[in-house]
C-alpha cells in the first residue's frame, strides 16, 4: 500500500545520553567512563546511564544497588538539573533556527516538522545530520535522529541507528518498515500490550496490519483503531510548537498611589494600548479579561470577565477593564493595576475556523 | 379653590406632563401634579427634579389657590370620563372633590408649597426654531445616543448652535448620527448636552408642530417655550467628544442604493445572524452588494444579493446588523449611499433625496472586524 497522506517531514530528535553525556562534558575525568546519573543513594534509582555504562547493562530506572553489581566501577554522579536545561536551551535554540514547529518531548527529545523550513532545504536527512553536527560542534553532545513521514516513525527510526546516528524512513519505505517492525517497538506498545499482542500472534507490524480493525477494537478498545491506523502509517498529529504562553498581560505601578478611580482610568487606557500591542505582536486574542488590583498595603485582588468572543483590540479590553474597576469599591489606594488576557486563541488552527464568527469585534469610534 | 373643567382636554394635557413622572421617586411629593390656579389660569406642573414640564390650561373660575395633587389616581379617574365638565373643589378637610355626571371622588392633596420649584435660568441666551424642526432633529438623532452611565456625555444629545447653522450630534462610540440645518441658525454660538428624557418628551409633543419653539440656555439648564407649555431641564455636565475628528474624510468605495432594499434585505439576512453579534457581512464587488450572515451554533445561515451602483475596490465589511437596520430606518430618503474606506473604518450612511433645503443628515458607523 503506498503512502497516501499528504507528506510532512518530521525529525524526530534524541540526544544520546543526555544526563550523562552532559556530566561527562562537564567533568572531563568521567570521559570514557562508565556514569550513572542519580541512584548514588541508598534507594535511589539510575536517572541515565552513559554508553560506557551500558556496555554492562546498567540502564535507566534501574536501582542503584543492582547497578552497581552489573557494572562495579559505575560512577555516581548526582543529576544537576538546570544545567540540563540549559543546555536543552541550547539545542532548542539550534532546532528554532530551522523551523518554529518544535515540539519538545523532554529536556532531550524533540519533534521537528521541516516540511517548510526556514532555509527551504528540501532534504530532512541532511538538515537533521547538520543539527547534528552543530550540536556536537557547538556544545560537544551527540544526537541521533529519525526522519520520516510522521512524528511516530521518526520516533521509532531515532533509535535505530542509535548512538551519533540517524535513520530515514522515505515515504515510499514506510509500509515496509513498519511491517517488519517489532510490536514492542511501536509507540504506544508498552509491556503488557505487548505481551497482549504475544498471545494473538502478532509479533511484528506485518502481523498486526493482517488484523482488521475490527479485531483490533475488539481487544484493544479505542487504541485499537490507532494501532491499525499507525501501523498503516497513519499517524496525524502535527508537530505541536513549544507551549504557547497561557495569558498575556500589562501592568503599571505608580509612583504615587491612587485612590480615585477617574484616575485610574486614563492609566487603565495606557495599560490596554500597551497590552494591544502585546497581543498584536503575538497574534493572540483572548476571552478572559483579568484586572489586576495591588494596594497600598500590597493586597492583591483580581477581578476577572469572560467574554463570548476573543479580543485584543484596546478598546474593547478598556471597557472590560473599566467595568470590573467599577464592579466593586475598592478597599484602599491602589499602588498597581494591571490587565491580562487569558483563554487565548491558541489553538488557532481548529478554534479560529470553527469559530470564526464568534471572534469578530465590534469596532469603537475612536474619541 | 374650585374650578371647571372639560374631562378630555385636562386628561389629554395631564397625559403629557404625565411623561415627567418617574415611577418611584425618593420625594413623595413628585408623585403629584401641581395645581396653581390664578382665575381662569390654571397652571399644571409635573417634574422629577431634573426636568420640569409646565403647562397653562384655561378653565371656568374665579378664585386662587396652589394644591399638589396624586397625580397617578387622577390620571386613572380622568382615563375612564367620556367628554364632560369636571367640577373641582377643594374642601377644609384636605380633599379635593371631583363631581362628574356620574358622581363625586375625593383625593387627598398635599400643600403645594411643598412642591420643587423650577430653576429659573439666569442670564440665558436663546434661539427659537419650528417645533416640527426641532422633532425631527431629535427623532433623527436620539437613538444613536448612548446608555452607558460611565460616559455620561454620551447619553444626551449634543446641541451645537451657531450663527450658520443648528447642529445634533448623538454617539454610543459605535455609531453616530449628525444632524445640521442650516436653514436655521441662532444670534449666537452655544453648544450644550441634553438629556434623553426631556428630549423625549419634547419630541412626542412637538412632532408636526408649526408653533415656534423659544429655546433659552445657559451653562447648567435649558428651557424650551411653546404654546402653553414649558419645559425646563438640567444639561448634561461635562465636554463633549470632538465628533468632527471621528468623521472620516477619505472614504474611496462609495455604494449607492435603494434604502427600502438594503433595509429589507438586512432585516432578513439578520434573521440568521449570531443571536449575540448581530454581525452581517457585506461583499461589494462591481455592481453587486452581497449581504450574508451566520449563526454557527445552529448552522443557520442566509446570503442575498442586490444590484447597487458602487465606486471602489471590491471590499468586505462586517456591520451590528442592528446598527444598520436602526439607522437605515430612521431615515426617509429613497436612495442612500454608503461610503467605506477600509473594513475597520467607519462607515458613513447619508441619503441621497427626501431632505429639506439646508437640512443634512450624516451617519457613521463602526464596522465589526472579520477575523479573516
Amino acid at each position: 500500500m503506498a503512502y497516501e497522506f499528504p507528506v510532512r517531514k518530521i525529525i524526530h530528535v534524541d540526544m544520546d545520553a543526555f544526563y550523562a553525556s552532559v556530566e561527562q562534558l562537564d567533568n572531563p575525568e568521567l570521559r570514557g567512563k562508565p556514569v550513572a546519573v542519580g541512584g548514588g543513594a541508598k534507594r535511589g534509582v539510575v536517572a541515565a546511564a552513559s554508553y560506557e555504562a551500558r556496555k554492562f547493562g546498567v540502564r535507566s530506572a534501574m536501582s542503584g544497588q543492582a547497578a552497581k553489581r552489573n557494572c562495579p566501577e559505575l560512577i555516581f554522579v548526582k543529576p544537576r538539573f538546570d544545567r540540563y536545561k540549559e543546555i536543552s536551551s541550547k539545542i532548542r535554540a539550534i532546532f528554532l533556527e530551522y523551523t518554529d514547529l518544535v515540539e519538545p518531548l523532554s529536556l532531550d527529545e524533540a519533534y521537528l516538522d521541516v516540511t517548510e523550513n526556514k532555509f527551504g532545504n528540501p532534504s530532512a536527512t541532511m538538515i537533521a545530520k547538520e543539527i547534528r553536527q552543530r550540536i556536537y560542534d557547538q556544545l560537544g553532545l551527540r544526537a541521533s535522529a529519525g526522519i520520516s513521514v510522521n512524528k511516530f516513525i521518526a520516533k521509532v527510526a531515532s533509535d535505530v541507528n542509535k548512538p551519533n546516528g540517524q535513520k530515514t524512513v522515505d515515504p515510499e519505505d514506510v509500509p515496509e518498515f513498519l511491517e517488519q517492525l517489532e510490536i514492542r517497538k511501536f509507540y504506544g506498545v508498552g509491556k503488557v500490550t505487548a505481551e497482549k499482542m504475544y498471545q494473538l500472534g502478532i509479533f511484528t507490524g506485518k502481523d498486526l496490519k493482517d488484523k482488521s480493525e475490527d479485531f483490533l477494537k475488539t481487544h484493544f478498545g479505542k487504541s485499537g483503531k490507532f494501532y491499525y491506523q499507525v501501523v498503516r502509517g497513519i499517524h496525524l498529529s502535527p508537530v505541536k510548537p513549544e507551549r504557547t504562553p497561557k495569558s498575556v498581560g500589562a501592568e503599571r505601578t505608580f509612583s504615587e498611589n491612587l485612590s480615585s478611580e477617574i484616575f485610574m482610568l486614563e492609566r487603565l487606557e495606557q495599560i490596554a494600548h500597551e497590552l494591544e500591542r502585546r497581543l498584536k505582536k503575538n497574534q493572540l486574542a483572548g476571552k478572559t479579561i483579568t484586572l489586576k488590583i495591588k494596594y497600598s498595603d500590597f493586597k492583591l485582588q483580581t477581578r476577572a470577565k469572560t467574554l463570548s468572543y476573543f479580543v485584543a483590540d484596546h478598546s474593547v479590553l478598556l471597557e472590560t477593564a473599566k467595568e470590573l474597576l467599577y464592579q466593586d469599591a475598592l478597599q484602599n489606594s491602589v499602588r498597581l493595576l494591571g490587565i491580562s488576557v487569558s483563554n487565548l486563541n491558541t489553538d488557532r488552527g481548529q478554534e479560529s475556523e470553527a469559530k470564526e464568527e464568534a471572534i469578530a469585534v465590534q469596532l469603537q469610534i475612536e474619541f | 379653590m374650585k374650578f371647571l373643567v372639560s374631562s378630555t382636554y385636562l386628561l389629554k394635557q395631564l397625559q403629557v406632563l404625565g411623561g415627567v413622572i418617574n415611577n418611584s421617586n425618593t420625594l413623595p411629593i413628585l408623585d403629584n401634579f401641581l395645581f396653581d390656579l390664578k382665575g381662569n389660569q390654571l397652571t399644571v406642573s409635573a417634574s422629577d427634579l431634573e426636568t420640569t414640564m409646565s403647562t397653562i390650561l384655561e378653565v371656568e373660575s374665579d378664585s386662587e389657590g396652589v394644591i399638589a395633587v396624586p397625580a397617578r389616581l387622577l390620571l386613572d379617574t380622568l382615563k375612564t370620563f367620556p367628554e364632560q365638565p369636571l367640577s373641582f373643589v377643594v374642601e377644609d378637610n384636605n380633599t379635593v372633590e371631583i363631581s362628574s355626571n356620574h358622581g363625586k371622588y375625593a383625593l387627598a392633596y398635599a400643600d403645594g408649597a411643598e412642591f420643587p420649584k423650577a430653576v429659573e435660568l439666569s442670564n440665558p441666551s436663546s434661539t427659537t426654531i419650528m417645533g416640527d424642526i426641532l422633532a425631527t432633529a431629535i427623532t433623527k438623532t436620539l437613538f444613536a445616543a448612548g446608555n452607558d452611565d460611565l460616559r455620561p456625555v454620551m447619553s444626551g444629545v449634543f446641541f451645537q448652535f451657531s450663527t450658520e447653522s443648528l447642529t445634533f450630534v448623538a454617539t454610543d462610540a459605535h455609531k453616530l448620527v449628525k444632524y445640521q440645518r442650516k436653514d436655521v441658525t441662532a444670534s449666537e454660538v452655544a453648544e450644550f448636552i441634553m438629556p434623553k428624557k426631556p428630549l423625549n418628551l419634547l419630541k412626542g409633543i412637538l412632532a408636526g408642530s408649526e408653533e415656534e419653539v423659544k429655546i433659552e440656555y445657559n451653562d447648567s439648564n435649558a428651557k424650551f417655550s411653546f404654546e402653553n407649555t414649558e419645559l425646563i431641564c438640567r444639561l448634561i455636565d461635562g465636554k463633549y467628544p470632538n465628533y468632527e475628528a471621528v468623521i472620516p474624510k477619505e472614504n474611496p468605495n462609495k455604494l449607492t442604493i435603494s434604502r427600502n432594499q438594503f433595509l429589507s434585505s438586512v432585516r432578513r439576512v439578520s434573521i440568521f445572524s449570531n443571536k449575540t453579534t448581530h454581525q452581517i457581512r457585506l461583499k461589494i464587488a462591481g455592481a453587486e452588494l452581497n449581504i450574508s450572515a451566520e449563526d454557527i451554533d445552529y448552522s443557520n445561515k442566509a446570503e442575498e444579493r442586490l444590484t447597487c451602483t458602487y465606486q471602489g475596490d471590491d471590499m468586505q465589511i462586517g456591520f451590528n446588523s442592528r446598527f444598520l437596520v436602526e439607522m437605515l430606518g430612521n431615515l426617509s430618503a429613497d436612495e442612500v449611499s454608503l461610503e467605506m474606506s477600509l473594513p475597520n473604518r467607519a462607515g458613513i450612511l447619508t441619503p441621497i433625496d427626501g431632505l429639506d433645503e439646508g437640512e443634512h443628515v450624516t451617519m457613521l458607523v463602526m464596522p465589526v472586524m472579520l477575523n479573516n
